[in-house]
């Protein structure tokens, strides 16, 4: 049985979310993961019932930067990479009211004050267009001095996140 | 604390910057010399020959027809750009080893070493501050100091986490205290013993504190504020996370609105997936 699993588990692909990258999936073989996050945050969404997932990794809160990048890569922004990945989920078959989201990400350099606190405005974009749209968070893990992973798998919905130099932590 | 004339020993097992690197910085730096002066040292190098064309046809410069000498590789890319390729592939020897004491893995280091010098490189442009292939360089191997000290912060990394995580020390200043000496000090002592410039060496030492430079502020700041960058979009990071001090006074020395700084990191942004072709095959 223990060979088993072993097997099931080797089968599983990992489909990496890159910077300004994001994906969807609905094979539940497949597991989501994206590094490094720094001052960029990472936004997972999974619908249990379809078992629908997908995978944001955004760097900086607002497209109005640049509205051509937007166009070229809506992935790089939040208030464009947040759309496309709620947009994305459901043309495989989420529906929001089941999906369960999961941030992660916005911390900072120390004594970095507000001129240049890009992780904290990557928090607010994300607050402010969740507030408007209804949106829940489930699990957030943001700010600080460290620097994060995010893993979903798509068979069940289990996450964890990777704290560097910290460890592993279920969520 | 730790025997810091061990550590400090321990700088020449570290393989050294080639000579051919030190001959093309000098070069790079002196506005009489030319493309042939350039090529001249470049060609009875064949290994680097090779590399640099390699990295040339790669993807990543897009050049219409396949480039074979160094000569064709200069004309298509400019100097600048083949000494930054050269300085590379001398700095790589080093750094692209795992470094478990920082959680890094293999190659994590020097992910990291390149994306600051790309950064560094397009802040210096866009505050038109001289001396690139110097910030170029020194963004480069600003972090040599973490090869050395690596398995002395694997072996107190309890005691180094427990000041920067409870304390509120920066991971530096934790390494100091812990160890005795931090990267960027012992950094700028292998950059003393591979006969660095002064400047070069400043930037080392003061990468994390650009205000204590006194031989180089506008270039220390420079190569400061590619540090952060690469660290806030989390670049080649390990356990050392963003647990840096940023000086907020960089910002002002170089004139640099904050709709700059988050216009050079969309820009490398836009890159990051050449840089990592480029990253792969130098």
């Amino acid at each position: 049985m223990n060979v088993f699993h072993e097997k099931e588990r080797n089968a599983l692909v990992n489909l990496v979310v890159g910077v300004s990258d994001m994906k969807v999936s609905n094979d539940p073989e497949s597991v989501l993961i994206t590094y490094s996050l720094g001052s960029c945050i990472g936004i997972a969404v999974y619908d249990s019932v379809s078992r629908v997932g997908g995978l944001l990794h955004f760097m900086l809160p607002d497209s109005n930067l640049d509205p051509s990048k937007a166009r070229k890569n809506p992935n790089m922004f939040a208030d464009s990479g947040i759309p496309n990945l709620f947009k994305s989920a459901y043309k495989l078959g989420a529906k929001k009211q089941r999906m369960k989201v999961i941030v992660a990400g916005g911390s900072q350099v120390l004594d970095q004050k507000g001129f240049f606190n890009i992780g904290k405005r990557n928090y607010m974009a994300i607050r402010k267009m969740f507030w408007k749209n209804n949106v829940m968070i489930d699990y957030e893990n943001v700010g600080g001095h460290v620097n994060r992973t995010i893993k979903l798998a798509l068979k069940d919905g289990a996450a964890s996140l990777k704290i560097s130099g910290q460890g592993v932590f279920e969520i | 604390m730790k025997d810091i004339k061990a550590i400090i020993q321990k700088i020449d097992k570290l393989k050294p910057m080639p000579q051919v690197a030190q001959k093309v910085m000098s070069i790079a730096q002196d506005p009489q010399s030319s493309m042939s002066d350039l090529s001249e040292i470049i060609i009875y190098d064949q290994a680097l020959t090779a590399n640099l064309l390699r990295v040339c046809n790669s993807a990543l410069f897009g050049v219409p027809k396949e480039v074979e000498s160094v000569q064709q590789a200069i004309v298509y890319l400019g100097m600048d750009q083949v000494v930054d390729l050269v300085l590379m592939s001398g700095g790589a020897a080093n750094m692209k080893d795992k470094q478990d004491g920082y959680d890094l893995g293999e190659g994590d280091l020097w992910k990291y070493s390149v994306s600051s010098a790309l950064i560094a490189r397009e802040l210096a442009e866009r505050g038109k501050v001289e001396n690139s292939h110097l910030i170029f360089t020194a963004a480069l191997v600003k972090d040599i100091g973490k090869v050395v000290l690596n398995q002395y912060v694997a072996d107190s990394y309890e005691k180094i986490n427990l000041l920067v995580s409870k304390h509120e020390f920066s991971f530096k200043e934790a390494e100091k205290a812990v160890i005795g000496i931090d990267h960027a000090e012992l950094g700028s002592m292998v950059a003393e013993k591979w006969n660095f410039s002064k400047k070069m060496v400043d930037i080392i030492k003061f990468h994390h504190s650009p205000g204590e430079s006194e031989k180089s502020l506008l270039e220390t700041s420079i190569v400061h504020m590619a540090d952060t960058l690469c660290m806030m979009m989390g670049i080649g990071v390990g356990s050392d996370g963003l647990s840096y001090r940023f000086d907020n006074d960089v910002a002002e020395r170089l004139n640099f609105s904050e709709r700059d700084l988050q216009e050079a990191i969309a820009g490398f942004g836009e890159k990051i997936q050449k840089v990592e072709e480029l990253i792969n095959a130098a």
